[in-house]
């Protein structure tokens, strides 16, 4: 338990003191909230405001959480079938690839003009669309990179491949998994909240920084970031949670055996 | 689950060759008309110099490559057959444990694959794991245990479906010198244990002497056995490995090798090959 406190107590100094410079900066300085906003100010339009940025969370937050979902759920599918088939392979990478470089800023618009721009649809869209190339990458090296003398043990045993994948593969390929979704994660949430910059319903994060910060309330715009921050956070420490939950200490410790 | 054989043959090669890379610049010759009997309950060493074959004749037999011509007879049948009815088990220089399985989960893959039911599984694993000396160790994780502990979980596993043949390719070769020989002694112990017969390689000429009843020598470019030599060492004590016909064995298979070293490179840029 002691130890566990000494792994926490550097970064929260650290935390405090940048803060506490950034404080001073504006004081001394004094810098006009457009500039730099105090983090007192942050801090005191974030609990004021409590409620509205907890309702934006969850606005944004259900939305990266669906996205999640379905660009784990298509990458995972596309993995597999990516290693089962030479073919599918061939066709499928490149093409995550290439939904990886879209940027998300020009892909929006569109997907807002396909779908009913007043749903969450198109945001979800977006959001799987990021989702999905680091999940794909990592499974499917994770499905790959299998210890040799592994495969050729359960071909000594006459395992088909549809038992290796089950035996060997997929177990293989969980810490990949868990990797993938590590950077997925955060990145859901930050692709759902860009995503609320062209139009539409505006209850979530992205909506209420663009137009806190338009009409000139800088301290609450901050605000709204650190509720994306915190977001995020939320994000990845449930991912690492779960990941506690489901592995192994070795394999989380050392990924290749 | 014993296998009886009407003919007393548990390995028959004939005329066997096999070239990698055929018709290419880089063609090799990996075996070259290799021949060799092994007999029901022999334990045959295969030794030689990296890129003598002696890995690839040993996946040969376990049909985990295939070959060019001659003809192979596992227990009477094509290594093929052999090992869709599982007869032989494998170990390697690695342990290579499923590390998400227990030590008892890991013994029990080959039952698994086998389709026994897990009452069935469970009694057999507590069986080998008293076999290997590790009975406490079942429901430890593979990365708990030391090098040598692994080794003997991968040995375990080997025998699990009882096969008639153990194929082993260098398994103490990552050991140290100390845990390797207690090792050694283990290997016999189950040995006379079980019956089985082992076709052991390495390139250790104590390990290979100490062990077999027959070391093969085996010699590359191309890859073929350039001779045999009959170990009659009787029962392994603690003093067989200082006694003098331990050492003229040894002097024996060091000629053997010596006799085809062509190539000029010293003996001691032998390298464990996988």
């Amino acid at each position: 338990m002691n130890s566990k406190l000494s792994y926490l107590w550097p970064p929260i100094l650290i935390a405090a003191l940048f803060l506490g410079a950034w404080q001073l900066l504006v004081v001394v300085q004094d810098l006009k909230p457009f500039l730099l906003p105090a983090p007192s100010l942050i801090a005191s339009e974030f609990s004021n405001g409590a409620t509205l940025m907890w309702g934006a969370a969850f606005y944004t937050g259900t939305t990266a959480f669906l996205g999640l979902l379905f660009g784990t759920i298509a990458g995972l599918f596309m993995a597999l079938l990516a290693q089962r088939f030479i073919t599918v392979n061939k066709l499928v990478t490149p093409l995550a690839a290439g939904l990886a470089t879209v940027p998300i800023i020009a892909l929006t618009p569109i997907l807002n003009n396909m779908f009913n721009i007043t749903s969450r649809t198109p945001r979800v869209l977006v959001t799987a669309i990021i989702v999905l190339f680091p999940i794909f990458v990592n499974v499917m090296r994770g499905l790959i990179q299998v210890n040799p003398l592994q495969v050729e043990l359960m071909r000594s045993l006459n395992a088909a491949p549809r038992t290796t994948l089950r035996i060997l593969r997929i177990p293989n390929a969980i810490p990949f998994f868990f990797t993938g979704l590590k950077i997925a994660a955060p990145l859901a949430v930050i692709a759902a909240l860009v995503a609320e910059y062209f139009g539409g319903p505006q209850e979530g994060l992205g909506s209420r920084i663009a137009s806190a910060a338009a009409n000139t309330a800088y301290g609450r715009a901050w605000a709204y970031v650190l509720a994306a921050i915190i977001t995020g956070l939320i994000f990845y420490l449930a991912i690492i949670a779960i990941e506690r939950l489901v592995t192994p200490r070795s394999a989380q410790l050392h990924v290749k055996a | 689950m014993t296998t009886t054989f009407d003919t007393g043959s548990a390995l028959a090669i004939s005329n066997v060759s096999k070239v990698f890379n055929k018709g290419n610049e880089n063609e090799v010759i990996a075996l070259s008309d290799v021949n060799l009997n092994v007999h029901t309950g022999e334990f045959i060493s295969l030794i030689g110099p990296s890129g003598c074959g002696k890995s690839t004749l040993l996946r040969v037999i376990g049909d985990l490559t295939g070959f060019d011509s001659g003809s192979v007879q596992v227990s009477g049948k094509s290594p093929e057959d052999a090992r869709k009815e599982r007869l032989y088990g494998i170990a390697f220089q690695q342990a290579a444990l499923f590390d998400w399985r227990t030590v008892s989960k890991n013994i029990e893959l080959p039952l698994e694959l086998a389709g026994w039911d897990k009452s069935q599984r469970e009694v057999r694993s507590a069986e080998l794991l008293e076999m290997v000396q590790l009975s406490e160790f079942g429901n430890h994780r593979p990365w708990e245990l030391s090098g040598g502990m692994q080794q003997r979980v991968a040995i375990a596993r080997s025998l699990a479906v009882d096969p008639p043949l153990l194929l082993m390719d260098e398994p103490f070769g990552a050991l140290d010198e100390m845990t390797r020989e207690r090792m050694q002694n283990e290997l016999l112990r189950i040995r006379l244990d079980t019956g089985k017969t082992i076709v052991f390689v390495t390139h250790s000429i104590p390990e290979a002497v100490y062990l077999s009843d027959r070391v093969v020598v085996m010699s590359p470019r191309p890859g073929r056995i350039t001779a045999e030599i009959n170990v009659d060492l009787g029962e392994r004590t603690e003093t067989t490995r200082e006694s003098d016909h331990f050492f003229h064995c040894v002097t024996s298979v060091r000629e053997a090798l010596r006799l085809h070293d062509t190539s000029g490179t010293s003996t001691s840029s032998f390298r464990g090959e996988v």
